[in-house]
């Protein structure tokens, strides 16, 4: 069939391998992200964020099911409750985050290694969970993930992203051992 | 006669596959293969930079999509 042909020769193409196939180099996706971040400060004001988006979908999530978080102290600053207020739609954050859902998406797709991965064990239910929700309260008190503390900190020539990295590994090293120990 | 060692690491993110084919590798004799399967593609990438940094002979070979397998002939 024409289409089948079709498809073989663009599996064969070089630049389809290039740029869509094989993984890029570290060093591609470092000058990659680092270019896009500067234009996300630029365009929005805010260096890049991903987890403090979040917190605002959970509240809107609250709001719209009659709930306040005016008294949160999260959200008490003026800031905040403005962002809250102009809602999803005029929140650089939220369409960002959204880009990055699709964007893995399309990736995955073109390179045809889209999977929907089965459920191993109960241990991994148990760990996903845990560890989703000692992430998203340990960025929250903290101000900040691996990327608005760690590496837009850092980007910023602020002390804090370097404090941030020191903790983050000392955690990952700590992590690592229980993986091992528990989880093998 | 070599061995011919199989885990199955579907479904499992990193860095368990990598792991487990560490600990695997270190049970088996020199000339045994392991044949790791794996869905998570950084295990892809993962595991073969170590396997080859060790000194073993690795080939991956897509299976399906979104699935691999690594193979391992340790040295």
């Amino acid at each position: 069939m024409a289409e089948e042909k079709f498809f073989n020769r663009v599996r064969e193409n070089q630049f389809y391998k290039k740029w869509f196939k094989s993984a890029f180099t570290y060093v591609t996706g470092a000058v990659l992200l680092s270019v896009l971040q500067v234009a996300t400060l630029a365009s929005t004001g805010n260096p890049w964020g991903v987890s403090g988006v979040f917190a605002n979908w959970g509240a809107w999530i609250y709001e719209a099911f009659g709930g306040s978080v005016d008294k949160w102290y999260y959200f008490s600053s003026e800031g905040a409750q403005r962002v809250l207020d102009a809602g999803i739609m005029n929140h650089p954050g939220s369409w960002r985050n959204i880009g990055i859902i699709f964007g893995a998406l399309f990736a995955t797709l073109m390179a045809s290694q889209f999977k929907i991965k089965k459920i191993k064990n109960k241990k991994q239910v148990v760990a996903a969970i845990l560890g989703g929700l000692l992430m998203g309260y340990g960025a929250r008190i903290a101000y900040g993930c691996n990327i608005g503390a760690l590496y837009s900190g850092i980007t910023s020539l602020s002390l804090s992203g370097w404090v941030f990295a020191v903790g983050m590994f000392g955690g990952a090293v700590v992590g690592s051992k229980l993986l091992v120990k528990y989880f093998m | 006669m070599a061995k011919e060692v199989v885990i199955d690491s579907l479904g499992e993110a990193c860095p368990v596959p990598l792991v487990k084919a560490q600990n695997a590798i270190k049970e088996m004799e020199v000339g045994d293969v392991l044949i790791l399967q794996i869905d998570h593609s950084c295990a892809m990438k993962n595991v073969p930079e170590w396997a080859r940094k060790d000194g073993h002979n690795v080939e991956v070979e897509e299976v399906d999509d979104g699935e691999w397998e690594v193979i391992i002939e340790k040295c």
